[in-house]
């Protein structure tokens, strides 16, 4: 379980090498650039094997029998008619070996079964079976003979703790205690204060929707076990399988190269990988096992959807005096990470916080980390809150929030930021968005156009541990090897980039090896936007490491101190005199050796300091007043992120970023229907992702880089901070069009009309 | 999963008919619809019978009476013929405004007409009584994006765009089935759940729809407002085709036809009334905007309708004006 502020559990540190940390680079020759990806060709021609796209030879199809209930038992379950099918090969009960291993924990008391008799959400797992062909899979599920007892469910988080309420588990629906923060006197703080609000926010649950659904291709060799899969963090799936299925670590491959997006539902292991593994093992052939796009709506993982009351004070001359805060989630029926507050307590300087927060369970699927964790839920109600305080007191919003900026983190004990970008993403932004002049409004009156925006804080920075090698081989091309999965950031290009900086090799020179526990080397999962910070400054060590041990053999060929040495590529050029030189491949010391190996640590972040990326988002809409649809008509995201390595995949970045802050808005929600809690939407048409017609063409990214020196390449992160404001700033921007709040959202023509339809009942 | 079927793909018209007129037996046109529902599980096929051998029905064929639109018209191509989007522009807005390019590509105007409903429950593992069970789920449920109008017992709306257009430019549909060939009006060719809850038009087994005629009128001016929730891939919320014989500043003659809140393209016979005889002036427009919405009958959950649907037909008409 993850504490309550999870990204601030201590991590021990590495032992730092001897050399201790690499000064920052002077001038940059190649990072920094646009540079397309070193995969893009293989990406885009259709060259690159995904898991989904992987086979074997002998291998079998699997697929799981599923809850078709909310909440229901499993009385009795008849699996012979299964094995009797043409194909099958295997078949899984919740009686067979290995079915009862216990999988999401729960912080008290035991948690669910792999295989559970008793389903507490729609598509929890029951049965499993491997044949010959998928038909033949899905065939033989249907030939499985259960006898459900139906139980009642609950579904509505504001319901879930009601005496009468059905319990998700037996000791009732509350997760854990709440948890609760408090820093000043709240109530001096409303004393105050010239202006009081209190509004209650309500936001969506999201689903990931991955391009490819979740799952693995697995195969064992004896008691070796190697899996194919589609995740954000091989060594985290290894840890998990290893776990549950009682292997050695290192029996336990886990290969992830390519991988068709995750974002935060790829980060820990799949039951489908070790029902797949335990199928395997009855078939004793590999096998394969990947969701449908359904059941990856159904059990893939969600955002979860909060609720949040805000009560915050404000004095006319834009002084914060309280913020109390309240919020709630569900992770659904088993246990996940629900929290908001950090942002409230963290984002704008305020004396005076409380802030509490607590998750119910409900009878549905289960949360996971879904891009910014928390953030944009909290920024939903955060940032409304402050755009109306702004307004009350009749204050520019940009000036408002550049009146609270702080340089300390409030919510960790007033430590200092190693930097923070955010007056420069709020101040610079408003000044390229063109904040401050009203767009012109439209011929039809019942057209409406408004600009909003809204500042931001993502809470992490990246940290030990990461292990990374780099390969120097005899004619100066290079190989580089790390652990980190590439999930569609450019983290291979990035990474490929810092080499060639440290080495002066081409980036078309380096070889990548990564995402594999069987040949490459420890990182944590791709996640928390903490693998360019946490695994870039280990890259650049290595091939620091690299390059140290061959100008030591370049310096005694050339009988110069090694300090006034540089490495260029392919040759070991003196600095103080360039006709001194050597090429690499006429050392005969490096001739001898063949190969230099570079090994490099990420060391640990500096003491007593907290390492955040920060953004602040401009919107312009559209809204028509008859219809009640929302253009998004033009945006600017200003980042934080520290150094930007690749300004290509940076703003990939922050483009993506941006449409998921547009499916937040505007569009996303999961629908379940309240007569069954089955979910209604669990397709690619009725789920509501935002279309290339849904987002601007009209959108720029802004780099604010604060310098920061935390780390060896004096990056923060930016995949989640780049969503983490844009709900918040369009929901702002539609108030500006149109003067009603949207408080619970996404905001679809449905909620927006209702709305227009009480302000005009109101008068 | 799609359980296995036959398939056929005949030369002939009759042919086709013969085979399609056995239990069991679905026609192919495009298949967007068609594999969808299979896949799942809406219902099943013993034998999928492809039209797509039948070259008379992909031709648009231009008369002095109107124009004869073969049923295998991809919607891409109907949106983009300029005879289409001349004269009958809201038809072509219509099939513009469907699914996605790829869609619209792939499938064709009779497809698009004879299309299952996309109530989610429908759609979903619910044994409702579209699909011959018991009850609506809608009724009791989210019912979001259910109808405004129509007799229940089913509350689907209609999901085509282009049903609407043709209703409002007075199209005839062609029809051939074992006892030969027939001709209904577009209005006619759409049934309603209190008639059929299992059918959404006249169709009976083994006839095909074969061609939409589309007769010429002189000063016909009219367009087609969609509202969805999202830019593209999106079925109408509401919808409002409008056509008009404008003559001497005046409307003669009007037809309103709604989409997404019936479970057929629904007249807004009230709206035409308020039109007819009327200059287009924004208090005409207003009150036939208004006049659309007579009769709704809000579920618990799409009262927002009636306000969305004023606003359609307001700005429909406000294009035309
Ligand atoms: C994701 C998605 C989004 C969509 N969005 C929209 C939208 O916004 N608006 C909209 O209008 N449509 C929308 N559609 C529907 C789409 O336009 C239809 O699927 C398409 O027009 C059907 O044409 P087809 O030729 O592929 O039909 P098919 O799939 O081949 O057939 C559809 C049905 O009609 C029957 N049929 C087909 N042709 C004939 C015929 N000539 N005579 C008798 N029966 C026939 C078939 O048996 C089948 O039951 C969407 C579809 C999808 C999948
Ligand atoms: S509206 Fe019609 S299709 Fe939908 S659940 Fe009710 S009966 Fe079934």
């Amino acid at each position: 379980m993850r504490s309550d502020l999870y990204f601030l559990a201590a991590i021990p540190p590495e032992t730092p090498r001897p050399e201790g940390e690499l000064p920052p680079w002077g001038e940059v020759r190649i990072v920094g650039k646009r540079l397309p990806r070193v995969d893009a060709f293989e990406r885009v021609s259709g060259k690159a094997v995904y898991p989904r796209d992987f086979s074997l030879p002998n291998m079998l199809q699997a697929a799981i029998l599923r809850s078709p209930h909310a909440h229901a038992r499993v009385k009795s379950i008849d699996l012979e008619p299964a094995k009797r099918m043409p194909g099958v090969v295997a078949v899984l009960g919740p009686s067979s070996p290995g079915a009862d291993m216990e999988w999401f924990a729960r912080p008290k008391a035991k948690g669910g079964l792999l295989l559970d008799p008793h389903c507490r959400a729609e598509g929890d797992e029951v049965a499993a079976v491997a044949a010959e062909t998928l038909p033949q899979a899905l065939d033989a599920l249907k030939a499985i003979q259960v006898e459900w007892e139906v139980l009642p469910f609950v579904i509505d988080p504001a319901r879930a703790l009601d005496e009468k309420a059905p319990k998700v588990w037996d000791e009732g629906n509350r997760v854990a205690d709440p948890v609760i923060y408090e820093r000043g006197d709240l109530a001096k703080g409303f004393a105050e204060a010239d202006v009081v609000l209190e509004e209650s926010y309500r936001t969506p649950c999201e689903i990931h929707v991955p391009m490819e659904v979740h799952g693995s291709v697995v195969a064992w060799d004896g008691p070796r076990l190697t899996v194919w899969d589609t995740t954000q963090g091989v060594y985290a799936v290894q840890g998990t399988v290893a776990q549950r299925l009682g292997l050695p670590l290192a029996n336990v491959r886990v290969i992830g190269h390519y991988m068709g997006g995750g974002f935060g539902s790829k980060l820990e292991a799949g039951k489908y990988t070790v029902i797949a593994a335990l199928l395997a093992k009855v078939a004793g052939r590999p096998v394969k096992l990947f969701l449908s796009r359904e059941e990856t709506f159904r059990v893939g993982g969600n955002r979860p959807a909060n609720a949040i009351r805000v009560k915050a004070g404000v004095k006319k001359d834009g002084t914060i005096t309280a913020i109390d805060w309240k919020s709630s989630g569900t992770p659904g029926a088993y246990p996940n990470n629900t929290n908001t507050a950090f942002q409230a307590a963290d984002l704008w300087t305020c004396a005076n916080v409380r802030t509490e927060e607590a998750g119910v369970y409900t009878n549905a699927g289960r949360a996971r980390a879904f891009r910014a964790p928390g953030f944009p839920q909290a920024n939903w109600a955060l940032e409304q809150m402050m755009d109306a305080l702004a307004r009350a007191i009749g204050m520019d919003q940009v000036a408002f929030r550049l009146k609270n900026v702080p340089t300390v983190s409030q919510r960790r004990g007033n430590q200092p930021y190693t930097s923070t970008g955010l007056a420069g993403c709020l101040g610079e932004g408003a000044k390229a968005f063109g904040w401050g002049t009203k767009p012109k409004a439209p011929a039809d009156p019942a057209i409406r156009k408004g600009i909003g925006m809204a500042g931001g804080i993502w809470g992490y920075g990246g940290g030990p541990p990461s292990t990374v090698i780099v390969k120097l081989f005899s004619d100066g091309s290079v190989n580089l090897n790390m652990g980190a999965a590439d999930i569609g950031t450019g983290t291979k290009t990035v990474m490929a980039m810092v080499v060639s900086e440290e080495l002066g090799v081409p980036v078309e020179s380096i070889r990548i090896e990564h995402a594999d526990t069987g040949t490459t080397q420890y990182a944590t999962p791709s996640g928390g936007s903490k693998t360019v910070p946490s695994d870039s400054p280990a890259v650049r060590a290595a091939a620091a490491d690299c390059k140290r041990q061959i100008l030591k053999m370049a310096a005694a060929e050339l009988k110069l101190p090694a300090a006034e040495l540089k490495l260029l590529g392919k040759e070991v050029v003196s600095a103080a005199d360039p006709s001194k030189k050597v090429a690499i491949s006429a050392i005969p010391a490096f001739q001898r050796q063949q190969l230099v190996v570079g090994i490099g640590f990420r060391e640990p972040n500096p003491d007593g300091k907290v390492i955040n990326p920060f953004a602040a988002h401009f919107a312009e809409v559209e809204v028509n007043t008859r219809t009640g649809e929302v253009t998004v008509t033009r945006f600017l995201a200003a980042q934080d992120s520290g150094r930007v390595l690749n300004r290509m995949t940076f703003d990939n970045q922050v483009f993506g970023g941006v449409v998921f802050g547009i499916g937040f808005a505007r569009t996303e929600e999961r629908i379940l229907d309240r007569q069954t809690g089955k979910m209604l939407n669990a397709n690619w048409h009725d789920y509501k992702v935002p279309t290339a017609l849904d987002v601007p063409a009209d959108q720029a990214t802004l780099v604010v880089d604060a310098r920061d020196t935390a780390n060896s390449t004096n990056t923060k992160g930016v995949g989640e901070p780049a969503t983490i404001p844009t709900g918040s700033a369009i929901a702002n921007a539609v108030f500006d069009a149109v003067g009603v709040r949207v408080t619970e959202g996404p905001i679809t023509p449905q909620r927006l009309l209702e709305l227009l339809a009480r302000q005009k009942a109101r008068g | 999963m799609i359980s296995s079927f036959t398939y056929a793909r005949p030369k002939t018209l009759q042919e086709a008919v013969e085979l399609l007129a056995k239990p069991g037996a679905r026609a192919h046109a495009g298949g967007t619809d068609l594999l969808g529902c299979l896949r799942d599980e809406v219902f099943s096929a013993e034998k999928v019978v492809s039209l797509s051998g039948l070259s008379e029905l992909k031709t648009i064929v231009p008369s002095p009476l109107g124009l004869h639109v073969g049923a295998l018209t991809t919607l891409a191509q109907v949106a983009s013929y300029k005879p289409i989007s001349g004269m009958y522009r809201a038809l072509a807005e219509g099939a513009a405004a469907a699914a996605s390019p790829q869609l619209r590509n792939q499938g064709t105007l009779g497809g698009n007409l004879c299309q299952r409903p996309r109530c989610w429950y429908f759609r979903g593992e619910f044994s409702c009584l579209r699909k011959g069970g018991e009850t609506c789920y809608a009724y009791d449920g989210e019912n979001q994006y259910h109808s405004l109008f129509g007799p229940g017992p089913c509350f689907i709306v209609h999901p085509s765009d282009t049903a609407s257009p043709l209703v409002a430019l007075e199209a005839k549909f062609r029809i051939a089935g074992p006892a030969g060939t027939r001709t209904v009006d577009a209005e006619a060719f759409f049934v309603l759940p209190d008639a059929e809850v299992q059918k959404e038009n006249v169709l009976k087994a083994g006839e095909i729809l074969t061609e939409v005629f589309l007769p010429a009128q002189a000063g016909l001016l009219s367009t087609y407002r969609k509202v969805r929730s999202r830019g593209a891939w999106d079925f109408a919320l509401a919808g409002a085709a409008v056509a008009l014989v404008v003559a001497g500043g005046k409307v003669a003659k009007a037809r309103v036809v709604l989409s997404g809140v019936a479970p057929v393209p629904w007249r807004a016979k009230k709206a035409e009334e308020a039109l007819t005889g009327k200059a287009l002036d924004p208090a005409v427009i207003r009150a036939a905007a208004e006049a659309a919405t007579a009769g709704a009958q809000p579920m618990s959950g799409n009262a927002y309708k009636v306000d969305l649907l004023r606003g359609a037909v307001e700005e429909a008409l406000r294009a035309i004006a």
